[in-house]
């Protein structure tokens, strides 16, 4: 077990190690302006995003489009959009398939990743194709809909779950980071008589926390932003997710001229969109990213490796 | 491993049990409604017969006629062409460019600063084409900052917006803009796995920072950069649709058509299902002799790969 | 580049034929006029408040003031069987809370005496949602579904016979007087109901019948001191005048569907017309196309476009006309209304006007004009009788026409809750009004269309009538009017690759001269085969 002891503990604060030598000025010039730069290119439209979507229409019109000097604080847009219950609702229902979610899909990728890890394992290299064959052929809208329906998932949240639970890529990249784990240390547990399962859960997983934690990020994100399978499981319209509800918004006096039918809706007609509520949408289904994130960050920052295993 | 296949499975059963479950979902929601892409070879009915399943069963049978379709008509090929150029530049322009941001932000002393960057260069990923586009348009479009600065000093008007023979540059741009801090994530994780006493060793070596990053840091992570490179061949037939779609008449289809807006165009919006499974088919086809040469090519290098034949 | 490379690789490919196989074959289809005429409902038309503007047909009437009393038009409740209706329709606004969250169902419902359950969906997906549910074969009670989705869907009367009850016992001729306010709907939107020789759908009928107006910036224009035009040469100047790249101001928006009709390009079933000597010519191959698409590559040639909308389909026009950043645009009438109101309140002195059409020829002008319904909706198959008969009672219920209680209900909601009333006694939508209405039920019964004024909106009943009364003398005629037509796919595949050439013209990526071969290609691919058939079909019904 001489590899599990020896990691050295890299201090969990971020300075640099003293075995690494300054940057010269050159490239720290170099690095900054390279990343000054890229958070300036995102910075720069958020920014107008956020602006707009809490502009007045006159400062929108004036504009032309997109705002970039505020004049005003007015958010309208977002009372529109939370008036009412129906957006707060969909943000809760889309929690909950995002948090069961990933939990489900994590429980099944981590474990079809493990059991795939062994090269040499029986059935390994059939299996392995099974699952990489996903890859190339998609069933179609109507195939899909009938096997969900025939399950009797319809207007159940599970519908937005299961069938997409699996993601093969997300089960490769899992499964690639279990096998660069040291085989030495896998064997020794071996002949300590650990099985499968302890080695898994007391060596694999507590090694691969950063990959585990982007994975977790992928299929959040993935269950956060998914929209068209409600479109086709989805009718009852308080089930919606809020990716299709803020869609609704977005829609509001496009159509129907935009297919250049010629109908004034009867009796009350939806309020047309503004970009500020267009924008507003940006603002609520980008603000979890910004939430989330520093949680998975965290993960990279940190020596992997301390404290693995006790031997 | 010379121990028999019933040794093997004894050993090993506790394996199979923990790949059962996705592989049962997959088989359900997966490889069951796949098994529907028989309409490739049918002149396909949706309404046929007294059930959607008898509509499967029971439309005509045509063979390889809706793949003739699609390979008698040029604008197919000038798609597929479109989508592969797009697929290869990218590649090399686009690709490589997470890895790079992954090691600047790892080499970077400060904590504070680097979880700044990275939450904020990742936050593009969550806007959609249409805003992504608009941001483009406002910024380089005829209307756009720069547009009305060169209006003002007199300059030439340069508008690359609606340029066809640059359009392979915009798409990648754009998708670099979006994108490229979301694909330094999975690096960001492999890099933390690199064992930090490596680096210590080679610096007690004598290893620079450079020599450090070559023996050290670009080992650690090239089996993740092989093996996404080559699942982004295998879906090399896939360069994006809404992008495409929204620019597609600015520049034209000869510039803009790709494999997915000529399907949308030709099957999905005529309804034409057969014909969209027998592109779906030609797109496996595809990245299926793609992923087999890529894969080849990683092993030749002493890769890993997705899938090793032995 | 490798261009012949790879198109030599795809010859090779395509001539790996295997003998036996064929190509997919949905034709087109047609149900000739006289067979749809005896399937028709009887029309019998209710007046239930006299209308300020009476206008022919098929232009809507018009209503100057908000009527008072209103009149109670149906004494029975339509629902008896206490069973849920399961409905599904398209909208294009916020999506409403559903059945149990929702007090305007409610209060519908408990009018109804049965409990209708609406699924709202929205108009963007409403293909996709569509194309799953038919083929899944799994619909709910009553769909209605947009025009323009079920015209792409091949084989359709398949589908009806498939999926959705046959309705002409029950509504075909005298039958409908069952349901006296389905009876109200025009006649000529009910033609465009009938698939497979049976009639399957309610219509909602257009409130006019042209597809395009060209809207200016009046307020802008007459500050600038720009007439409106009158010839093409004076349109030609007026984007000249406009277009100011400095302040951000182009003229134009997306304008090449109205060049082509101020050219008098035909447009019968997309483009057709007679040709002289026999058979039919398309858009196309006309000099007036030509003509209209030289003037239209001139206008984006020469800068008059607004730019966002040149660079990317998700420009967003409307909002450029708002701004002042636009100063004309081609959209439906139905704009119209809308786009005064709300903009009113926020710049001072909108104002808005479709221009008035002229001929670029010399002449008289040309107004493109469809008929067909806006939506339709279907109910399911094998309901049985009774249970489709409440279910059209409650569709009867829907289409109750303006004056009615029913009406007020449908389309407002609740006094009160859903709306307040103006001084003029008009509704005017409360915040609750605007999230609870989605249209589930005026978007199933369809309903007789009219025109009324409003108080944010003054003069626009006037204006709405001066401008259509006006473009009505000049309405083509429809070749194929009253016959039920289903295209065959390539025709359609052929128009839409077709369309994507002309665009590289109109851009100035392709010169003008390109268009012969452009149109021979058309021919080829599909044009000709499009022809043969609508030809076939006009034989067919003695035209």
């Amino acid at each position: 077990m001489t590899t599990l002891t020896s990691p050295r503990l890299r201090a969990s604060t971020p300075d640099r190690p003293a075995w690494e030598e300054r940057p010269s000025l050159a490239d720290r010039l170099v690095k900054t302006m390279v990343l000054g730069a890229v958070v300036l290119a995102v910075l720069f439209p958020m920014w107008s995003v956020l602006v707009t979507s809490l502009a007045s229409r006159t400062t929108i019109n004036a504009a032309g489009g997109m705002v970039v000097i505020p004049r005003e604080i007015d958010l309208s847009a977002f009372a529109t959009i939370f008036s009412g219950g129906q957006v707060t609702r969909a943000l809760l229902v889309s929690a909950f398939v995002t948090v069961v979610g990933t939990a489900v899909s994590m429980v099944l990728t981590v474990l079809a990743a493990y059991g795939l890890s062994r090269p040499t394992s029986f059935g390994h290299r059939p299996i392995l194709l099974y699952f990489l064959l996903t890859f190339l052929v998609y069933p179609g809208l109507v195939p899909s809909y009938l096997v969900v329906a025939g399950l009797g998932l319809k207007d159940s949240l599970w519908a937005l779950i299961v069938p997409s639970a699996v993601s093969v890529f997300n089960l490769v990249v899992i499964r690639a980071f279990f096998m660069s784990i040291p085989a030495d240390l896998i064997d020794a547990a071996y002949i300590d008589g650990a099985g499968e399962w302890r080695i898994m859960t007391r060596i694999v997983l507590p090694l691969s926390k950063a990959v585990l934690a982007v994975v977790a990020l992928f299929y959040a994100v993935g269950y956060w932003n998914a929209y068209f399978n409600s479109v086709l499981y989805i009718d009852d319209n308080d089930k919606w997710p809020v990716q299709r509800l803020l869609q609704s918004y977005i829609l509001a006096g496009q159509s129907p001229h935009v297919t250049g039918v010629p109908i004034a809706l009867p009796g009350i007609t939806a309020y047309p969109p503004t970009l500020a509520i267009k924008m507003a949408v940006v603002v609520v289904t980008v603000v979890p990213a910004v939430l989330v994130y520093p949680f998975v960050q965290r993960h990279f920052t940190k020596g992997v490796i301390v404290g693995a295993v006790k031997g | 491993m010379n121990r028999s296949l019933g040794a093997r499975l004894n050993r090993d059963w506790p394996l199979l049990a923990m790949t059962a479950p996705a592989a049962l979902l997959l088989l359900v929601f997966h490889y069951v409604p796949t098994l529907g892409n028989v309409i490739a070879f049918q002149d396909y009915n949706p309404f046929m017969g007294n059930s959607a399943l008898d509509a499967f069963l029971h439309s005509d049978w045509i063979g390889l006629g809706n793949f003739e379709t699609l390979f008698d008509d040029s604008a197919f090929w000038d798609a597929v062409r479109n989508t592969l150029s797009i697929t290869l530049f990218q590649l090399v322009f686009f690709f490589p460019l997470p890895i790079i941001l992954a090691i600047l932000l790892s080499s970077v002393a400060s904590a504070k600063l680097r979880s700044f960057v990275q939450s904020v260069s990742y936050l593009p990923h969550f806007f959609s084409w249409v805003l992504v586009i608009t941001f483009f348009v406002q910024m380089l479009g005829g209307a756009g900052l720069l547009a009305q600065e060169l209006r003002r000093h007199d300059l030439p008007m340069w508008d690359v917006m609606t340029n066809p023979s640059t359009f392979i540059i915009l798409v990648t741009s754009e998708a670099v803009w979006k994108d490229v801090g979301w694909g330094t994530i999975i690096f960001l994780a492999a890099l933390a796995g690199i064992d930090p006493s490596l680096y210590e060793a080679a610096a007690v070596d004598g290893a620079g920072r450079w020599r450090r990053l070559w023996h050290v840091t670009l080992p650690g992570i090239r089996s993740v950069a092989v093996l996404l490179l080559i699942l982004r061949l295998g879906d090399g037939l896939s360069v994006g649709f809404e992008q495409y779609i929204l620019q597609r008449e600015a520049v034209g289809r000869q510039a803009a058509e790709v494999l997915d807006t000529y399907v949308y165009y030709q099957a999905i919006i005529p309804q034409q299902w057969g014909l969209g499974a027998a592109a779906g088919l030609f797109k496996a086809g595809i990245g299926l002799a793609l992923i087999l040469i890529a894969n080849k090519i990683a092993h030749g290098l002493g890769e890993q790969g997705v899938y090793s034949s032995r | 580049m490798g261009a012949g490379a790879v198109a030599g690789f795809g010859l090779g490919l395509g001539g790996w034929h295997v003998g036996c196989s064929k190509r997919a074959s949905a034709q087109g289809a047609a149900t000739s006029a006289a067979e749809i005429a005896a399937l028709l409902p009887e029309c019998r038309p209710v007046q239930l408040v006299l209308p300020d503007i009476e206008a022919q047909q098929p232009l809507p009437n018009g209503y100057l003031k908000y009527p008072s009393p209103l009149v109670r038009a149906i004494a029975d409740r339509p629902g008896r069987s206490g069973r849920t209706i399961k409905t599904m329709s398209p909208w294009w606004g916020p999506t409403p809370p559903g059945l149990g969250r929702n007090a305007f169902l409610d209060a519908v419902n408990t009018e109804l005496g049965i409990s209708v359950n609406p699924s709202v969906q929205d108009g963007n997906t409403f293909a996709d949602k569509l194309s799953a549910m038919l083929g899944a074969r799994d619909v709910p009670d009553v769909l209605a579904a947009p025009m323009w989705e079920i015209d792409k869907i091949p084989r359709f009367a398949d589908a009806v016979k498939a999926l959705f009850a046959d309705l002409t016992e029950f509504l075909s001729g005298k039958a409908v007087r069952a349901f006296p306010m389905l009876a109200t709907l025009p006649t000529v939107a009910w033609q465009y109901c009938v698939w497979g020789g049976r009639l399957a759908a309610v219509p909602f009928p257009r409130d006019n019948p042209f597809p395009w107006a060209l809207f200016y910036r009046k307020d802008l224009t007459d500050r600038a001191g720009v007439g409106v035009p009158k010839t093409i040469d004076e349109l030609y100047a007026f984007g000249k005048a406009m277009t100011d790249p400095a302040r951000g101001v182009w003229a134009f928006g997306g304008i090449f569907d109205m060049i082509q009709m101020l050219f008098k390009c035909p447009g019968s079933k997309g483009g057709w017309r007679k040709r002289v000597g026999g058979g039919l010519e398309y858009k196309f191959e006309t000099a007036e196309f030509r003509q209209a698409l030289e003037f239209t590559s001139r206008l984006f040639k020469d800068g008059m476009v607004h730019p966002d909308l040149v660079a990317s389909k998700g420009g967003d026009a409307m909002q450029l006309f708002h701004g002042g950043k636009i100063i004309a645009v081609q959209n439906g009438l139905g704009a119209w209304a809308g786009s005064q109101s709300e903009q009113s309140k926020v710049t001072a002195g909108y104002n808005i006007q479709p221009m008035p059409i002229f001929s670029a020829l010399g002449g008289d002008p040309l107004a493109w004009g469809a008929q067909d319904p806006v939506f339709y909706t279907f109910i399911k198959k094998g309901l049985g009788k009774e249970r489709t008969q409440e279910i059209l009672r409650v569709l009867d219920w829907c289409a109750a026409p303006f004056g009615s209680t029913e009406y007020e209900l449908n389309a407002y909601g609740v006094e009160g809750r859903h709306f307040t009333r103006a001084e003029d006694g008009s509704p005017v939508p409360t915040d609750l009004g605007r999230r609870e209405l989605a249209g589930q039920y005026s978007f199933i019964g369809g309903r007789v269309p009219v025109i009324v004024a409003t108080a944010d909106v003054p003069h626009f009943v006037q204006d709405f009538f001066a401008y259509t009364t006006s473009t009505i003398r000049y309405l083509e005629q429809d070749l194929f009017e009253g016959i039920k037509i289903a295209l065959p796919p390539n025709y359609s595949k052929t128009i839409i690759a077709t369309e994507d050439k002309l665009n590289d013209v109109l851009r100035g990526r392709r010169p003008l001269s390109d268009l012969h071969q452009i149109v021979r290609e058309w021919r080829n691919s599909g044009g000709d085969e499009g022809r043969a058939f609508l030809e076939k079909t006009l034989i067919r019904n003695g035209r």
